[in-house]
């Protein structure tokens, strides 16, 4: 499960985040996709998780289930919002082109996460800068298939057990003491990417996290989805470029 | 790395003695019976949620370029696992991946891998049964979700513990009983092993395999390591033989099985050499090479050695040589041709034993012959990608 190692490192940085976590990383001379624009929206990567006691995180299928169903309904809202033609990927699996690019994005989007949001693992030569990008493999399958951008969506969501909330009550009746220990529950961690399929480029990316927040219902998906992707929206201004996130 | 272990073992108050590296040998219960029949589905919703997590790893494992593309290979591998359950398996999904490593490993959905380096170094059928029955043995008794039910109920005592005792400013105690508790984690993982290995092996005894190459295996792997380690001047240790090890000691893994099978002998047991020999006759010159290419001369000469134990093939010589030449140390360039000369009067020498051989004789001084034996690589491979650099050389 090496690629979740990634995400991991970023979880680790946020324990200390109470509220919501969000910064957008453009590349040079980001525009807005807009006009008349082909979109495909490549299969959302989620799955929905009971925190235990122990702190593993148990996928639960009949969660992510229905946090994936929500999830998609509200990526085609936000979507048919935007204008623009987008097409939604419900399964990559039998589409080599659609999977190889998805395998190849899993790895980029991993890295880029690991080194812009990751205060530990910045990388120098990437300083103020978004410049990763998935080659031939990303405008072979523009031309192809005809779409101009790819969207990748990746979310996670986590949700205290009953043993996991005990123990955050034995913590918190620790500070009483003096000794407050709080052990974290559960969590939403999610980040988007926008390729450029004319160049092959990842364009735009977006990281999320938060304590709060429910994709296993319909509002919780659409709140995490416009959340995510809204700033999207907006043309960076010139001077933010450059500044620390 | 292990003494550092020990020392901070000793400094948590954890007796080395009452470690399970350290229990003598057994003979393993095969009482044991599946848990899992055809068309197993779970119920739980942690084991169904264990599934889901792992759709996008076997999709890509399905679709992996590593993947072995030898569909003959596939089925006569399901053939050998169905021989030993005794029953059709439609329920595991089997995947032969190039890896030179001596792997194989098994998913709790049916997901079932099989590592190349793990046939490059298996001689008989018997053997190859002795590995898929212990993965089989891991499916069947649903080891994956126990093991992390066990898990969740020991992370979560720790966790309670943890915050108890740092409340309490009893923490020494209540470090000892986590890592109690941690211990146990790779205890229980150790038991299972042995289970696997006791159900492997007892499903090899009921499917006529020699029970006995259960502990060859094993005993194969350890001479190989120390082979390795001969040659690169590096002690072998045993990087099971630790506390914090999910796997038993390889030794006492091979003594184990060794007394089990030696319990259940006086059946009808074969080894089925000549059915893996076929099978595996037209991928074992990619084997030996992807074995070769890793350059650990030690471990390629043992391996060799020891499927040549069934007697020398032109194959066979051709790699023994083909170890020397990569390695290229003093005396190894002779060492080299002597086994590409001997590789050439065996009846199954691949054209490339032809090459080597005309290229050492020619390096020896040996014109006339070097000369005869590339023509002869011409010959018997006239359209290999090489042959325009070989005629270059002919016309000199």
């Amino acid at each position: 499960m090496i690629r979740y190692i990634p995400l991991t490192a970023v979880l680790l940085y946020c324990v200390g985040c109470v509220s919501t976590a969000q910064t957008q990383n453009t590349a040079a001379g980001y525009k807005p996709p807009s006009g008349n624009y082909k979109v495909v929206v490549m299969r959302p990567d989620i799955a929905a998780s009971v925190l235990t006691a122990g702190g593993q995180l148990e996928q639960r299928e009949d969660w992510t289930n229905t946090a994936r169903e929500h999830v998609l309904d509200a990526l085609r809202a936000q979507q048919a919002m935007r204008g623009g033609q987008a097409t939604i990927t419900v399964t990559s699996g039998d589409d080599p082109a659609l999977r190889d690019l998805d395998r190849l994005h899993e790895v980029v989007g991993q890295s880029i996460l690991l080194h812009k949001y990751n205060p530990y693992a910045q990388l120098p030569t990437k300083k103020g800068a978004l410049d990763w990008t998935l080659g031939s493999l990303a405008t072979d399958f523009g031309k192809s298939a005809g779409y101009d951008y790819a969207l990748f969506v990746f979310a996670r969501d986590s949700f205290s057990s009953g043993g996991r909330v005990a123990l955050q009550g034995i913590g918190m009746l620790g500070c009483i003491v003096g000794v407050c220990i709080l052990p974290q529950g559960g969590s939403q961690q999610a980040f988007a990417s926008l390729v450029d399929l004319k160049t092959g480029n990842v364009i735009w990316f977006n990281y999320l996290a938060a304590l709060t927040g429910d994709i296993r219902t319909q509002v919780g998906a659409a709140d995490l989805v416009n959340r995510l992707l809204e700033p999207m929206n907006t043309e960076p201004k010139a001077k933010s470029k450059t500044k620390k996130t | 790395m292990s003494s550092s272990r020990r020392h901070f073992l000793a400094q948590a108050g954890v007796c080395a003695c009452c470690l399970p590296a350290l229990a003598s040998a057994k003979v393993l219960d095969t009482g044991i019976e599946s848990l899992v029949g055809p068309g197993y589905e779970p119920v739980d919703k942690d084991e169904r949620g264990m599934w889901q997590s792992l759709e996008r790893l076997e999709e890509a494992i399905r679709n992996s370029p590593k993947r072995l593309d030898a569909p003959k290979f596939d089925a006569y591998t399901r053939g050998v696992v169905e021989r030993l359950v005794e029953r059709p398996v439609p329920d595991l999904r089997i995947y032969v991946m190039r890896d030179a490593s001596f792997n194989a490993s098994m998913a709790p959905n049916g997901m079932m891998v099989v590592h190349t380096g793990l046939a490059a170094r298996i001689r008989n059928e018997a053997q190859f049964a002795a590995v898929l029955g212990h993965e089989a043995g891991h499916y069947s008794r649903k080891h994956t979700i126990t093991q992390y039910r066990s898990m969740r109920r020991k992370s979560s005592a720790s966790a309670f513990i943890g915050v108890l005792t740092a409340i309490g400013g009893v923490g020494i105690a209540g470090d000892g009983v986590s890592l109690a508790l941690v211990m146990s984690m790779y205890q229980f993982s150790r038991t299972q092993e042995s289970e696997a290995d006791a159900f492997g092996i007892k499903l090899m005894a009921r499917a006529g395999y020699s029970p006995g190459a259960a502990s060859e295996v094993w005993k194969q792997v350890i001479e190989e390591r120390k082979a390795s380690a001969k040659l690169s001047e590096q002690k072998y240790k045993d990087a099971s033989k630790s506390a914090f090890s999910t796997h038993p000691a390889t030794d006492e893994r091979m003594v184990d099985l060794k007394d089990t099978a030696a319990n259940l002998a006086g059946g009808n047991f074969s080894d089925h050499r000549d059915e893996w020999v076929a099978i595996t006759k037209d991928h074992m010159p990619m084997l030996l090479e992807e074995q070769i290419n890793l350059n650990d001369a030690g471990a390629s000469l043992y391996i060799i050695e020891n499927l040549a134990q069934d007697g020398w093939t032109g194959l066979l010589r051709y790699n023994e040589g083909e170890v020397y030449r990569l390695r290229a140390g003093e005396g190894d360039a002779e060492k080299a041709a002597a086994a590409y000369a001997t590789a050439i009067t065996l009846p199954d020498a691949p054209p490339e034993a032809w090459r080597a051989n005309g290229y050492a004789l020619l390096k020896a001084g040996k014109t006339e012959d070097g000369r005869a034996s590339l023509n002869k690589y011409l010959e018997l491979n006239p359209g290999a990608k090489d042959a325009g650099m070989v005629r270059f050389t002919l016309a000199q």
